[in-house]
């Protein structure tokens, strides 16, 4: 059994949290680190972020998904988002999380190195990403969110959690 | 007896039944399903270990028996009476006498049987299906009939009855039965068996449930477009049921629908293979046998498959790192193994797993999303001890079962 007892730092999100009432929920990301990278997905899909805690191994998933955990009855399947992108894996840490998203169909948890915070990217600060897609491949990105000096990576959540093949744009990696 | 007592409490004073959404009673399910881990998770804490708990653990014996009894009670809240769905279908024969110009007497037996409110909600597409199929291939026009000595009358018997955990629901027609070589040749043109192939009885009625099969000559309005029995797939599928059919020329044809009675909660043997969790529901299971090694055979013509002798035969053996392609596990000895051995339409199977842990209710929970693409399962079990093992169908693991 792969035991990764991590501390289980169960700790629901609210999504209204150190949101302004005035604040478009449209507007807000979740942002995390993957390899070194800022990640975002909308607020709107993350239900809550929860510690690392047992992966039970489930045959017949995609290489990326490590396998399922109960969170309080409910199973969700584990998304590695290095795996995902081809990134080498890393061994998880006391910082390593799974934010777990809800897409309408079924929940899905994706393990990231660490969250960061949540921030408002208003529309017009991100970059469409429609020059970084090349024509084979579905991007995964859908823009560069810019925050003052930072610069967001803002994931396209349905492309990352279905089964087609997506990569990140080398220029991204570089 | 407990029947008896509703009854009476019903007639004796008209508000003794209360309406409650499905919703809430969900709701309660879930609730005790959390409730039933969470017990098992501060039991099974390990803080605990070490420590002399006499009184703790009568006390915990109470508990677990309390959570039980509270299950069962929940599960009893959904049981609804087959007799709505028959009282529908029973009108619906007035219809189909008038559409085939045959005379059909529906003879309805066990309606009081009681179902999950799940499974009584879908039980009337599919078996109105059945029915007309009966009523349009299986019954003979009246002249038919009287030629081949029998009633004018046609006679369908829509029966239900409780085995076990499972309902049975049967329609049974006394009509011409299915014809052998016609559905025989349709089959054999389908792919489904070789054109020498001459497969068992029960093995070639089944394919006349698969998806666009039909033999009817004319598409009527009743059936013949194989339309009706993907609905028929699709629904014993998310019910966990199975379709057993049985005929005899000139007799008429039975199709059974088994389908447990709560989805809810399900009987189960955990099983460990690898580092991957399984459970397995009780009824599937025909024995448990440790494999010898001087009857366990490998037939490398046959893609390395093997068998094992099981008393005085050979039991196919279906190993699951290798029907999961899971590259990683060492291929053990079936000597060093245990082998579960499932009763499946095709035949008996042994699937040999490393342990078998323990026998318990577990909550099932649908396979969506990512995990909707693994195969041979029913659902997500969810253990007392808060883990997770994939609910096995051994229908689909079974040889040619996968289609």
């Amino acid at each position: 059994m792969t035991e990764l007892l991590a501390e289980k730092t169960a700790a629901p999100m609210d999504p209204h949290l150190s949101v302004d009432e005035s604040d478009n929920i449209d507007d807000m990301y979740l942002t995390f680190a993957v390899a070194g990278e800022d990640y975002g997905v909308t607020i709107g899909v993350v239900t809550e972020i929860v510690g690392m805690q047992r992966i039970m191994l489930v045959p017949d998933v995609p290489h990326f998904i490590k396998g399922v955990i109960n969170l309080r009855g409910k199973v969700i399947p584990l998304m590695d988002v290095r795996l995902r992108f081809g990134i080498p894996e890393k061994e998880y840490d006391e910082r390593t999380v799974v934010i777990v998203l809800d897409l309408g169909e079924a929940p899905i948890g994706l393990i990231v190195d660490a969250v960061s915070e949540v921030l408002e990217i208003p529309a017009e600060n991100i970059d469409q990403a429609s020059s970084f897609r090349s024509s084979d491949r579905q991007s995964v990105v859908r823009g560069l969110g810019r925050i003052g000096e930072r610069v967001a990576i803002l994931l396209d959540e349905r492309v990352l959690v279905s089964d087609v093949d997506v990569a990140i744009p080398e220029t991204l990696k570089a | 007896m407990t029947r008896e007592v509703e009854v009476a409490a019903e007639t004796s004073s008209g508000a003794a039944l209360m309406r409650v959404s499905s919703g809430k009673i969900s709701r309660l399910m879930d609730l005790l399903g959390e409730l039933s881990l969470s017990v098992s998770e501060t039991v099974n804490s390990p803080d605990l270990s070490g420590l002399e708990l006499t009184s703790f653990d009568a006390a915990v014996h109470r508990l677990t028996m309390l959570v039980r009894e509270v299950q069962d009670a929940a599960t009893e809240l959904r049981l609804v009476s087959v007799d709505e769905v028959f009282r529908r279908l029973r009108r619906m024969i007035r219809e189909m006498e008038r559409e085939t110009g045959k005379q059909i007497e529906l003879v309805v037996e066990g309606s009081d049987t009681l179902v999950d409110k799940l499974v009584s909600d879908r039980l009337y597409d599919p078996l109105l299906h059945v029915l007309r199929n009966s009523a349009d291939h299986g019954l003979e026009p009246p002249d038919e009939r009287e030629a081949t000595g029998k009633s004018r009358r046609g006679r369908i018997t829509l029966s239900a009855s409780q085995v076990g955990s499972e309902v049975r629901i049967v329609v049974a027609d006394d009509g011409r039965g299915l014809n052998r070589d016609k559905i025989l040749k349709k089959a054999r043109e389908r792919g489904f068996f070789g054109p020498e192939e001459e497969p068992d009885p029960s093995a070639l009625w089944k394919v006349i449930f698969e998806p666009g099969f039909s033999t009817a000559d004319s598409v009527s309005t009743l059936s013949g477009r194989g339309v009706g029995m993907d609905v028929l797939n699709t629904t014993m599928n998310d019910l966990r049921g199975r379709i057993i059919v049985d005929s005899a020329a000139g007799e008429g044809t039975r199709v059974a629908l088994h389908i447990p009675v709560s989805l809810a909660f399900l009987d189960c043997i955990i099983l460990r293979q690898g580092q991957r969790l399984f459970a397995v529901p009780v009824e599937d299971i025909r024995e448990i046998v440790k494999p010898q090694a001087a009857g366990s055979l490998r037939i490398a013509a046959e893609n390395g498959s093997e068998v094992m002798l099981l008393r005085e035969s050979y039991v196919p053996v279906c190993r699951l790192e290798r029907f999961y392609r899971d590259t990683g596990a060492e291929m053990r000895p079936l000597s060093e193994m245990v082998a579960i051995v499932f009763s499946t339409d095709s035949g008996l199977i042994a699937v040999p797993v490393d342990e078998v842990l323990d026998r318990q209710q577990v909550v099932m929970k649908p396979l969506l999303g990512a995990l909707s693409g693994i195969r041979a399962s029913w659902g997500c079990a969810l253990l007392g001890t808060g883990e997770v093992a994939v609910v096995l169908d051994c229908e689909r693991l079974a040889p040619g079962g996968e289609r």
